[in-house]
C-alpha cells in the first residue's frame, strides 16, 4: 500500500512540477524577450529541459505502475491486466486517453528541450521556445487538470480488464501511435518557429530554413504512421482492407495533406521568395488540424477504436483549437503587410507553377475530406437526420485529385524555376506521355479494364519516365565532363544532390503505393466460403485452400480458437495459415484474427467468420484476395528511406577542382 | 522591438534577386510589363474562381449521392420513396423466432423491427458472434422488392430493450442506442 501510494503521488507530483516549470519557462521566455535579458532567456531554455525531465519521471512512474500491476493507480486499474505479456503492459500506456496524452505531452516536452539546445541562437529561438512550451503546457495540463492517469484508487481492484482487445491483438500498437505523435509533435516545431517569425516581425525564409529538418522529419513520421495504421487495420480488423474513410483515418490524413503541401511550397519561398503568407498559412493549418483531429476523435463525437469515451477532454481540446486558430491567424492578419510577396509568378509552366497547383490540389483534397467527415454533424444539427458519408464520396472526390497530383509530380521536377524552355518541355512530355499510353495499352491488353486502375498505370509509367529523364539530365552532363561511367557518376550525383535524390526516391515510392492502391482497390475479391473440415475450395487465380483441422491454443493472456488452412498454388503448397478468434479475458468480446499470405502479386487473406466450435464440422472463412496490396507496405519502407536520404548531411567525396569541372559541364 | 530586417533579401548564389525585380529607373516597356502582369493576375483569379465553382458543384453532387441515412423501420415506412433509390443503414431489433441461416448458401434471413414496423432482411454471410434474437442490429444496404438486402451487419448492445414491458419500444432511445 505504501509503495502504491507513492507511485500515485509521485506521478501526480511530477505532472504538477512539470506544469509549474513549463509555465515558468513560458513567462521567463516572454520576459526575457521583452527585456532583452539573456539570462532569463537562458533560464527558459534550461527550464524546458527541466520540464522534459519531470515528464520523463512521470512516464517512468507510469511504466513502473503498469509493470508492477499497481491497480491503485487509476489508469492501471482501468486499462491494464495481470495476465498481459510484458510488451502489452508497456504499450498499455497509450492504449487509453490519459496515457496517450501523457505520451504526447512527454514527446512534446522532449522536442521542446531538444529545440532549446540544437536551434541556432537567434531572434527566433526564444519566441519559438515560448510557443513550444505553451503547447507542452497545454498537453501537460490536460493530464494535470482533467485527465490525470495517476489518480489514486482508494480500494484497488485485484485485476483490471486490460486494453481494448483490438489493440493488444497486434504489435503494431506499440509502433503506430508513437510514430503518429512523433509526426504531430515534429510539425509543432516549424509551427512554433513560424509564430516566432510573425511575433518578431521576421517573416522571411529564416524560420523555415531553420526548421527544414524538423518539418521533413515530422512529415515523414506522419506519413509512415498513417501507413502503419493502415497495415494494423489490414492485419487486425478482418475485412481485408486498410483504409475505410473512417472519420479517424480522415482527420489524421488532413494534417498530412497540408504538411505535404507545406514541404513543397517552402521550396518556392526558398528559391523565389514567393508564398510567404501561404507557407505560414499552411503550417498554421497543419498544427490546427492536428488539434482539431484530436478533438474530433477523442471527444467521442465520432465512434471508433480511437474514441476513448466522452469526457471533459473534448471541450478542452476544442477551446485550445479555437485559441490556436484565432491567435495564429490573427497574428498572420496583423502582420499582413510584411508577409505580402514581392516576387511574382512569371509563368504557370514552371517549377513554382506546378508546386502552386499541387498545393491547391492538396488543399482541395483536405477541404473535401474535412467536409465529408464533418458533414454528418451539420446534417444532424440542421435536420436531425442521422447520416454517414459513404466511402464513394471520398473516392469520387479524392481519386481525380490524386491523378492531377501524379500529373504534376511527373512534370514539376523536370521544369526549371521561373520559366520553362518549351522545346525541352515538349521533348520531356512526349517521352512521358508515350510511356503512359504504352503502359495503359499493355494494361488494357492484359485485362485491366477499370478506369482508375488504368489511369494509375498510365501515370505510373509517365512518372517512371519522368524519373528516368531526371536522372538522365543529372548524370549525362557529368559523364561527358568527367569521362566516367554511368554508375560512379550516378553515385556521385546522388551524394551531391541529396535533396533532389531523396525526393526522387519518395516520388518513386508514391508511385509504387499508388499501384498497390489501384490493384487492391480495383480488383479486390471478398467472399465468404463454407468449407468442411478436410475439404478444399478453389480460389481465383490458381489458388486452392485446404482446411486441415481446428485448433485451440491458450496462453495466460488469451484463448484462441482457429483453423489450420493449407494454401496451394497449383499443386504446390505455398503456406499454412492459421486464422483464429482471440479472446482476451472474460470482460472483452472475442476478436477475429486474420492470417495473411503475402506475395508480390496478390495476398491471400483469411479470417474466420462466425464461430469455430467442436459441434460443427465445417467452418466459414472470409477470403479476401487483394492484388498488389503488399506494394503499399513496400512503398512505405521506400518512402521512409527517401525521407531519411533527404535529411542526410551533404558529403563531398570528390575533391573541389574535379567537382567544379563537373558542374561547369552541366 | 527591432525593425523589420528582411534577412533573406540576399540572393541565392548564381540567381537574380527576385525581391526587387524592377530597378529604380523604370522604362515605358517595363510599365507595360507591369500592366500585362496585372491582366495576368486577373485572369488567374477568374480561372481560380471558375475552378472553385466547378469543384463545388462536383463536391455537392458527390455528397448528395453518397449520403447514407440511418433510419428505423417505421421511418422507412412513412417515407419509403425517399429511401428506395439510395443506400441506407437500417437499425432495429432482431425479431424473435425469425432467424433462418442457410449454412450452405451462407444466407442469413431475419425480420428487423422497431415494434411499429417490421421488414425482412437478407444478409450474405454468417451471423456475427453476438448476433441473437432480440438484440439491436444495424444493417447496411438497400430495399429490393420489399426485402432489405444487406452487405454489412453490425450487432449493437441493446440489452435494455430485450423485454419491453408493453411490447412497445421507445423509438428515440432505440435510435440513440443503435447509433
Amino acid at each position: 500500500m505504501d509503495m502504491s501510494l507513492s507511485l500515485s503521488t509521485l506521478g501526480t507530483a511530477s505532472l504538477t512540477l512539470a506544469m509549474a516549470v513549463c509555465v515558468y519557462a513560458m513567462v521567463a521566455g516572454i520576459l526575457g524577450a521583452r527585456r532583452r535579458d539573456a539570462r532569463l532567456q537562458t533560464s527558459a531554455r534550461y527550464a524546458a529541459v527541466a520540464v522534459f525531465m519531470a515528464m520523463t519521471t512521470a512516464v517512468l512512474t507510469m511504466q513502473t505502475a503498469l509493470l508492477t500491476d499497481d491497480f491503485s493507480v487509476q489508469y492501471v486499474a482501468n486499462t491494464s491486466r495481470l495476465a498481459s505479456p510484458t510488451w502489452v503492459k508497456v504499450v498499455t500506456m497509450w492504449a487509453a486517453l490519459e496515457g496517450s496524452i501523457l505520451l504526447w505531452a512527454w514527446l512534446a516536452s522532449g522536442y521542446a528541450a531538444l529545440a532549446a539546445f540544437v536551434s541556432p541562437n537567434n531572434a527566433l529561438r526564444n519566441w519559438a521556445l515560448v510557443i513550444l512550451n505553451a503547447v507542452s503546457a497545454f498537453f501537460i495540463s490536460v493530464n494535470a487538470l482533467v485527465a490525470n492517469p495517476f489518480t489514486l484508487v482508494p480500494n484497488p481492484p485485484l485485476d483490471g480488464p486490460g486494453p481494448n482487445a483490438l489493440l493488444q491483438n497486434h504489435w503494431m500498437m506499440a509502433v503506430h501511435p508513437v510514430l503518429m505523435y512523433l509526426g504531430f509533435v515534429g510539425l509543432t516545431v516549424p509551427f512554433a518557429f513560424a509564430m516566432a517569425a510573425l511575433i518578431t516581425k521576421r517573416p522571411g525564409s529564416e524560420w523555415m530554413q531553420q526548421t527544414r529538418a524538423w518539418s521533413i522529419t515530422g512529415w515523414g513520421f506522419l506519413g509512415i504512421a498513417k501507413i502503419a495504421g493502415g497495415w494494423w487495420s489490414y492485419e487486425v480488423l478482418g475485412w481485408g482492407g486498410y483504409w475505410a474513410w473512417d472519420p479517424v483515418e480522415n482527420v489524421s490524413f488532413l494534417p498530412w495533406l497540408t504538411a505535404t503541401a507545406f514541404i513543397h511550397s517552402v521550396q518556392v519561398q526558398e528559391r523565389r521568395r514567393m508564398l510567404k503568407a501561404w507557407n505560414l498559412l499552411l503550417i498554421i493549418l497543419t498544427f490546427a488540424l492536428t488539434i482539431l483531429g484530436t478533438f474530433i476523435i477523442r471527444s467521442g463525437i465520432v465512434s471508433s477504436v480511437h474514441a476513448f469515451g466522452d469526457g471533459p477532454v473534448g471541450p478542452y481540446f476544442l477551446a485550445f483549437f479555437l485559441l490556436i486558430t484565432l491567435g495564429a491567424f490573427g497574428l498572420l492578419a496583423w502582420r499582413w503587410d510584411q508577409v505580402r510577396d514581392r516576387g511574382e509568378l512569371d509563368a504557370i509552366v514552371s517549377r513554382e507553377g506546378t508546386f502552386l497547383l499541387g498545393n491547391v490540389l492538396f488543399l482541395a483534397m483536405a477541404f473535401a475530406v474535412l467536409l465529408g467527415t464533418l458533414f454528418p454533424l451539420f446534417v444532424e444539427a440542421v435536420s436531425g437526420d442521422k447520416v454517414t458519408v459513404g466511402a464513394p464520396f471520398f473516392n469520387q472526390v479524392s481519386l481525380p485529385i490524386w491523378l492531377g497530383l501524379f500529373a504534376l509530380m511527373g512534370i514539376g521536377p523536370l521544369l526549371p524555376w521561373r520559366k520553362a524552355n518549351h522545346q525541352k518541355l515538349i521533348h520531356n512530355l512526349s517521352w512521358m506521355v508515350a510511356s503512359a499510353i504504352l503502359a495503359a495499352v499493355l494494361a488494357y491488353i492484359f485485362g485491366v479494364r477499370k478506369v482508375y486502375p488504368l489511369w494509375t498505370v498510365a501515370f505510373a509509367a509517365y512518372n517512371f519516365a519522368s524519373i528516368a529523364l531526371l536522372l538522365d539530365a543529372g548524370v549525362r552532363p557529368r559523364m561527358k565532363a568527367t569521362g566516367r561511367g554511368f554508375w560512379p557518376v550516378l553515385g556521385q550525383y546522388a551524394q551531391e544532390s541529396r535533396r533532389r535524390f531523396g525526393s526522387i526516391i519518395v516520388h518513386f515510392s508514391v508511385i509504387i503505393m499508388a499501384l498497390g492502391v489501384a490493384g487492391s482497390g480495383g480488383y479486390r475479391v471478398d467472399e465468404q466460403v463454407r468449407v468442411d473440415l478436410g475439404g478444399t475450395v478453389a480460389l481465383d487465380g490458381n489458388y486452392r485452400l485446404e482446411v486441415v483441422d481446428r485448433f485451440m491454443e491458450q496462453t495466460p493472456a488469451r484463448i484462441s480458437a482457429g483453423v489450420i488452412v493449407n494454401v496451394f498454388n497449383g499443386n504446390r503448397q505455398v503456406a499454412t495459415l492459421r486464422p483464429r478468434i482471440n479472446a482476451f479475458g472474460a470482460d472483452q468480446q472475442p476478436v477475429p484474427t486474420p492470417d495473411v499470405l503475402y506475395t508480390a502479386w496478390q495476398d491471400i487473406y483469411l479470417s474466420v467468420a462466425g464461430t469455430v466450435s467442436p459441434d460443427q464440422d465445417f467452418v466459414v472463412l472470409r477470403v479476401v484476395q487483394s492484388p498488389l496490396v503488399a506494394w503499399i507496405w513496400v512503398g512505405a519502407v521506400i518512402m521512409g528511406i527517401g525521407t531519411v536520404y533527404c535529411l542526410l548531411p551533404k558529403r563531398r567525396l570528390v575533391p573541389e577542382p574535379a567537382r567544379q569541372t563537373a558542374l561547369a559541364g552541366s | 522591438m527591432a525593425d523589420y530586417h528582411p534577412i533573406d533579401d540576399h540572393p541565392i548564389e548564381g540567381e537574380t534577386n527576385f525581391d526587387n525585380p524592377l530597378p529604380a529607373n523604370v522604362s515605358a516597356s517595363q510599365h507595360a510589363a507591369r500592366r500585362s502582369r496585372k491582366t495576368k493576375k486577373l485572369m488567374y483569379g477568374l480561372a481560380g474562381i471558375g475552378v472553385l465553382l466547378i469543384a463545388g458543384l462536383f463536391i455537392y453532387q458527390a455528397l448528395n449521392t453518397s449520403l447514407v441515412y440511418f433510419i428505423l423501420p417505421s421511418e422507412y415506412a412513412t417515407n419509403a420513396s425517399l429511401y428506395d433509390s439510395r443506400r441506407i443503414r437500417l437499425g432495429g431489433i432482431v425479431e424473435e423466432a425469425s432467424v433462418r441461416f442457410d449454412d450452405q448458401a451462407l444466407l442469413l434471413n431475419f425480420y428487423i423491427t422497431d415494434s411499429v414496423e417490421r421488414y425482412a432482411v437478407q444478409h450474405y454471410g454468417t451471423p456475427p458472434e453476438l448476433f441473437r434474437e432480440n438484440t439491436g442490429v444495424v444493417v447496411e444496404g438497400g430495399f429490393q422488392d420489399g426485402m432489405f438486402v444487406s452487405d454489412n451487419l453490425l450487432v449493437k448492445h441493446t440489452e435494455v430493450y430485450e423485454a419491453p414491458e408493453d411490447g412497445k419500444i421507445d423509438l428515440d432511445m432505440l435510435r440513440e442506442s443503435l447509433e
